[in-house]
């Protein structure tokens, strides 16, 4: 039930992965696209039609960029594909810019003046951070109204509580802040680097390592020489950038990820999952691939980090994985971190956000919790 | 049928379907009002009830009276101080929108934080562990919170734990609240000054729950285990306690009673050692008996008398007040003593044997007559009660006695409810049987014994 008043605002949450807006009051939002941004250099300074624009602009020039899927997902020659997130926060704010048009003029097709605006911030932002952000949407936009609000806040009152542990593992990284209140308790928050993000790559490193080739989908042609049957053929672009190329796979391994990865109930070994039957799935260009033991070991790395080193191709992540907590430890940690009184409330409400894996953590974490 | 014309299907063949047609004859005439989809939706049959009443539904709108609209109308909130004006839907009855302040505007609470001058400061509220900025901020940040000192505690800038701002908080509170009373009796009744907050009290129950939360699963179930045996250890007195009250005025009479009994006419024995119980309670002081209750109670001796007179209570305690009298009556006329001329302990037994069974005799009569009023078959009903194997001690075979007595009381006590109610024969003619099959029992370990 909306329990505020329609004043019809508009919510905007950029995400590292995700950036999600939407309407006030509603149960979803309304545009969800990859908040990553697809970059062309145009190395042509001079612009005919705008003699009145800054003459110093970048000697790199104007950048055209490309947000959501659809554009993304049309190769062009030179496309980089950046993101305007840094550890949690933004560091580029044109990208940010182009994404905010994006959601708003396209996606949600408002005109920003008549919108009062909640932006959802992460638990880490800093000063200079909101006021750049303020600073935007006040002269950009022009919104009448703007609040910034914490992602695990607003995750706390939407499922109507005010004092809660917020667990968030979302694409880029995994946090946990206690939220007492509607207050975050700011020296609580346990952050840690393991996101879905991450676990996508050690997905990828681990099936080429199997000599498994994900070939992304502009890559190949898939032609009907008989009906029923189908040829591959491979297409070469040559001016394909080399993030654009990992982009396309990590889309792919994403949805693999998704489809057949499940965190398992019990900490994961190699010797017990070494005989588990393998899950059969089809890539885009035809191939059929096995997944076994990997299916468990995945989602197993956000509990013990550790984890991912034994992953072929993962060793530069050594240094980082080795001081970085599980899901549980960080937990824990959070909750010692606060004050007494409230630690028993905390440890009965937990809450569990963010697009990585949620329903399958759900058990493993409450079975791991106190044991 | 529908379903098959949909499908493309051939119908089926029609003697099938004329067997079929006799049951759902009713389903095939649908009543009018609802379409043939519908009812067959609800299962080809018209609902007994009608699921909503009709007197309940709201009417469509006072259409007749007034003029509803819509309208996307600017407003203002008095909470905000900065006279932002923001739109939403207002609905406008006759084109006059509604007046009044902005509902959500009442829930603009907040918490009344004293604030003090300079000088104040330096009069009343100076402290070596606290400098006047720090003071300024816990204050300032008190009002932005609401007093919410966990969230003040996360913002301030050095770290202090929560019970040093609180108290902070509320000394320097306190002696402003003191310090601006015209005289000390105003403020007297203030929580402030009555009840000052207490640090050290405070920290040391947060100390204590820390560790009641850090204590492991072991632990717990060690201090589980451990309150178990406390509680047993604890119920284990009580029962000596309670066997020991007996044996109180037994002292002052094992003396003189011993010798006397053997001489005094049966009926005076009773009530001599009875109405001397309470004197001798009365005249001995407590303490020495209770040396002497010990001494006595380690060989293990106590007054028969008066532990028959309290199994007879026991045995009779669910029995009511008219039923005691008819056993005492029944007793009388057999030539029995209502107590034993010479309690030893197989006379004690017997008699209370005896009393047992005339307790059924009459129960039994009262169930005949029940039955002969009704005349219809009872049910079978086994009340089975298992009366303990008798333990080699004295002491404990008195209480086993009463334990095989009070299950048989028990029975009786619900056969006297079922005659009281006339409701609840069942359970209590069901009962019937089994108290002579009880009685038997006590009889097998007397021969054993």
């Amino acid at each position: 039930m909306y329990g505020g008043d329609e004043v019809s605002a508009v919510v905007i949450d950029l995400g590292s992965h995700t950036c999600k807006a939407g309407y006030a009051g509603e149960d979803a939002p309304k545009a969800v696209f990859p908040s990553v941004v697809g970059s062309i250099d145009q190395m042509e300074v001079d612009d005919p039609d705008n003699p009145d624009k800054n003459p110093d602009t970048k000697s790199k020039g104007k950048r055209k960029f490309y947000v959501g899927s659809q554009d993304l997902g049309f190769r062009r020659d030179d496309m980089e594909v950046l993101s305007p997130i840094k550890d949690g926060i933004v560091v580029d704010w044109d990208m940010a810019e182009s994404i905010w048009d994006y959601a708003l003029r396209k996606c949600l097709l408002i005109d920003p003046k008549e919108h009062p605006m909640l932006l959802a911030e992460p638990c880490s932002n800093t000063q200079q951070q909101r006021e750049k952000a303020a600073e935007i949407m006040f002269e950009k936009y022009q919104v009448p109204a703007l609040f910034l609000a914490k992602n695990a806040v607003l995750t706390s009152f939407a499922s109507g509580r005010a004092t809660s542990l917020v667990v968030d593992s979302g694409g880029g990284s995994t946090t946990v802040a206690p939220v007492h209140d509607g207050y975050v308790l700011q020296k609580a928050v346990a952050t840690s680097p393991i996101g879905g993000e991450f676990l996508t790559d050690c997905l990828l490193k681990s099936l080429e390592h199997k000599g498994i080739s994900i070939k992304p989908r502009y890559a190949f042609k898939r032609k009907e020489i008989r009906p029923g049957e189908f040829q591959t053929v491979d297409l070469d672009f040559p001016n394909t950038t080399e993030s654009y190329k990992l982009y396309s796979q990590r889309v792919i391994v994403s949805d693999i990820k998704e489809c057949v990865c499940r965190a398992p109930d019990t900490p994961y070994d190699e010797s017990s999952y070494s005989n588990i039957p393998m899950t059969p799935y089809e890539l885009p260009d035809g191939q059929t691939i096995e997944i076994g033991a990997d299916r468990f070991k995945i989602p197993d790395i956000l509990f013990n980090p550790p984890l991912a080193q034994s992953i072929p191709g993962m060793e530069s992540y050594a240094e980082t994985t080795s001081y970085v907590r599980g899901l549980p430890q960080m937990v824990i940690e959070s909750i010692n971190k606060c004050d007494v009184d409230i630690r028993r409330e905390l440890y009965s409400s937990i809450l569990l956000a963010g697009g990585t894996g949620i329903d399958a953590t759900i058990e493993r974490t409450s079975g791991e919790r106190f044991t | 049928m529908d379903a098959k014309d949909i499908l493309g299907l051939p119908k089926n063949a029609l003697p099938i379907q004329e067997k079929k047609s006799k049951p759902p004859k009713e389903t095939q005439r649908k009543p009018d009002g609802i379409s043939r989809e519908v009812y067959a939706l609800m299962g080809g049959l018209a609902p007994l009830m009608p699921s909503v009443d009709v007197n309940q539904l709201k009417r469509k709108a006072q259409s007749e009276n007034e003029k509803i609209t819509w309208q996307w109308l600017p407003f203002t909130n008095s909470a905000r101080k900065d006279n932002l004006q923001l739109y939403h839907w207002v609905r406008v009855v006759n084109g006059v929108p509604p007046t009044g302040d902005y509902s959500f505007a009442k829930f603009n609470k907040s918490v009344d934080v004293i604030k003090y001058t300079d000088e104040e400061y330096e009069k009343y509220l100076v402290d070596p562990a606290w400098t006047k900025e720090e003071t300024d901020r816990l204050f300032d940040l008190c009002e932005r919170f609401d007093l919410r000192f966990i969230v003040i505690a996360d913002r301030f800038p050095s770290s202090k734990t929560v019970e040093e701002l609180k108290n902070r908080f509320y000394s320097v509170s306190r002696a402003i609240l003191i310090a601006r009373a015209p005289s000390p009796g105003d403020v007297v009744g203030h929580p402030l000054v009555k009840e000052p907050y207490n640090v050290s009290q405070e920290i040391e129950r947060k100390r204590a729950l820390s560790m009641v939360l850090s204590h492991t699963k072991h632990q717990e179930r060690r201090d589980v285990e451990v309150l178990a045996e406390a509680k047993r250890i604890s119920e284990a007195r009580k029962a000596a306690k309670a066997a020991e009250e007996p044996e109180l005025p037994v002292m002052a009479d094992t003396g003189h009673d011993v010798t006397d009994r053997g001489a005094v006419a049966a009926d005076s024995i009773s009530p001599s050692p009875s109405t001397q119980f309470p004197s001798a309670t009365i005249a001995n002081p407590v303490s020495e008996t209770a040396s002497v209750v010990a001494s006595l109670r380690m060989l293990q001796v106590y007054l028969r008398s008066y532990a028959l007179e309290q199994m007879v209570q026991a045995a009779s305690s669910s029995a009511g007040l008219r039923t005691i009298k008819r056993v005492e009556q029944t007793l009388q006329d057999l030539g029995v003593n209502l107590k034993p001329k010479v309690p030893t302990r197989a006379v004690c037994a017997e008699h209370l044997e005896l009393r047992k069974e005339i307790l059924t005799l009459l129960s039994l009569q009262k169930q005949l007559q029940y039955k002969e009023a009704e005349g219809s078959s009872y049910r079978d009903g086994s009340y089975a009660e298992t009366p303990g194997t008798p333990p080699p001690k004295r002491l404990q075979r008195a209480a086993d006695l009463d334990r095989t007595f009070t299950p048989d009381s028990l029975s009786f006590g619900g056969e006297r409810v079922g005659k009281r109610d006339q409701k609840r024969k069942g359970p209590g003619r069901s009962e019937a049987p089994s108290p002579p099959a009880q009685s038997k029992r006590p009889r097998k370990y007397k021969a054993s014994d």
